[in-house]
């Protein structure tokens, strides 16, 4: 009986746990929240190997972005041998056209997926909602999403992105992390699915 | 007289492009497939480089990769990717296996027909039985120094993919330098084979993914 009692509130405090939002911490801060717009990838014409994990698969290819002259990006990912896998836009605006699918990939929530994962890497958001918040070793500029926010998280003094968190209320739903920038381009992208496994990882090569 | 000079110089220059590069259709496909199958009769092996360049038509932009390629005699191909990044891809009769930077699979022809088909086309060019694939319809032309040989698929999944395989095929040995995979969206895909070995000992263990 009293295992019982003990398990229970042990169940109970960590139901409580969980309920409870990761961000709870934040503190509002005052500061610019443009000053993430410097890790905006610059993409000129730039190639990166690709591995992706999706739940038992792996694919692996070459993901190609490309600036072009009306200033929309696009995204095109093939895999080495040259057989395309899907071809995406997302203009100056924030809108985004998919030029190409994979018929077999060519599901409503695979391109909204897909969609919402390169939206975070171009880091093109529109920030008139958007604050910033501190914890007590990041800087945060939150900006309001459909389902909760997109956590853009800094050092204190906004010199370097440590990592960008798409959450519900509570808790992060995919993490994105860009490093070792070189003339505006990261050469590593990582992003992350939390509730289930579909990993990206993208590592710059020449063209 | 000068100006009669540069159209005459003009004329010659203009018809010696179009003899290089013109085709002219093939009438009578039986001797060239006759051709075809006693040159990969004899052919036991390839050795070669390979460029291949993926073109983006709307983007006016290409990828460009580079690697090393084996055959052997009956099913073996080897496709080493060197640049931009590491791939390699074995078959080895109805065992292909990939590797990439960070793992290696192997290929189940089951859940992979599309993919089996792709590498059946890549085996048939190198073996010459290319003519008698079914999933293709076959017109053949050429010109001096090459056969030029375009596919066109019947099956119904794989128009979704390709609109036409063009072959270009070395006059004097029979053996494929150019391969071309136009997508019905504009893209295509080229891979050329160059410094070919015709017919080296190559070592069986070349044909397993290490």
């Amino acid at each position: 009986m009293r295992y019982f009692l003990l398990s229970s509130l042990l169940g109970i405090v960590m139901l409580m746990a969980g309920c409870r939002s990761v961000y709870k911490g934040l503190q509002p801060v005052n500061g610019d929240v443009n000053c993430i717009r410097q890790f905006s990838p610059q993409f000129t014409s730039t190639l990166y190997s690709t591995q992706v994990d999706i739940l038992k698969h792996h694919l692996s290819g070459l993901l190609f972005f490309k600036q072009m002259p009306d200033s929309s990006i696009r995204v095109v990912f093939a895999n080495e041998m040259g057989f395309k896998f899907f071809d995406f836009e997302f203009d100056k605006q924030g809108n985004f056209t998919k030029h190409y699918l994979m018929a077999k990939m060519d599901k409503k929530a695979v391109v909204k997926t897909l969609q919402q994962d390169f939206a975070l890497v171009l880091l093109r958001p529109d920030l008139r909602a958007a604050h910033t918040a501190a914890d007590n070793r990041y800087r945060y500029t939150v900006v309001p999403t459909e389902k909760g926010n997109n956590y853009y998280i800094t050092d204190t003094a906004c010199s370097e992105l440590v990592r960008i968190e798409k959450s519900s209320r509570r808790k992060p739903a995919v993490t994105v992390w860009m490093q070792h920038y070189n003339n505006g381009v990261p050469d590593t992208i990582n992003i992350r699915h939390e509730h289930f496994k579909f990993n990206i990882s993208l590592q710059k090569v020449e063209k | 007289m000068c100006k009669w000079l540069l159209i005459l110089i003009g004329c010659v220059v203009s018809l010696q492009i179009q003899a290089q590069s013109g085709f002219k259709p093939v009438a009578d496909m039986a001797p060239l497939k006759q051709q075809f199958a006693k040159a990969a009769q004899s052919t036991q092996s390839i050795q070669c480089d390979f460029v291949q360049e993926k073109n983006l038509s709307m983007l006016s932009d290409k990828i460009v990769s580079k690697g090393k390629f084996w055959f052997k005699k009956d099913n073996k191909v080897r496709m080493e990717y060197l640049q931009p990044s590491y791939y390699l891809l074995v078959i080895n009769g109805k065992d292909i296996r990939i590797k990439d930077a960070q793992k290696e699979n192997k290929v189940s022809g089951k859940n992979n027909k599309l993919f089996e088909q792709i590498n059946k086309i890549t085996v048939d060019c190198v073996r010459g039985t290319v003519l008698d694939n079914a999933d293709f319809s076959t017109k053949a032309a050429e010109n001096a120094q090459y056969y030029r040989l375009e596919l066109t698929p019947v099956n119904k999944v794989m128009k979704t993919y390709f609109q036409t395989i063009v072959l270009l095929v070395d006059k004097q040995d029979y053996s494929v330098s150019k391969i071309t995979m136009a997508e019905s969206s504009g893209d295509d895909t080229t891979i050329s084979f160059l410094h070919k070995q015709l017919n080296t000992n190559i070592p069986d263990a070349v044909f397993s993914a290490k």
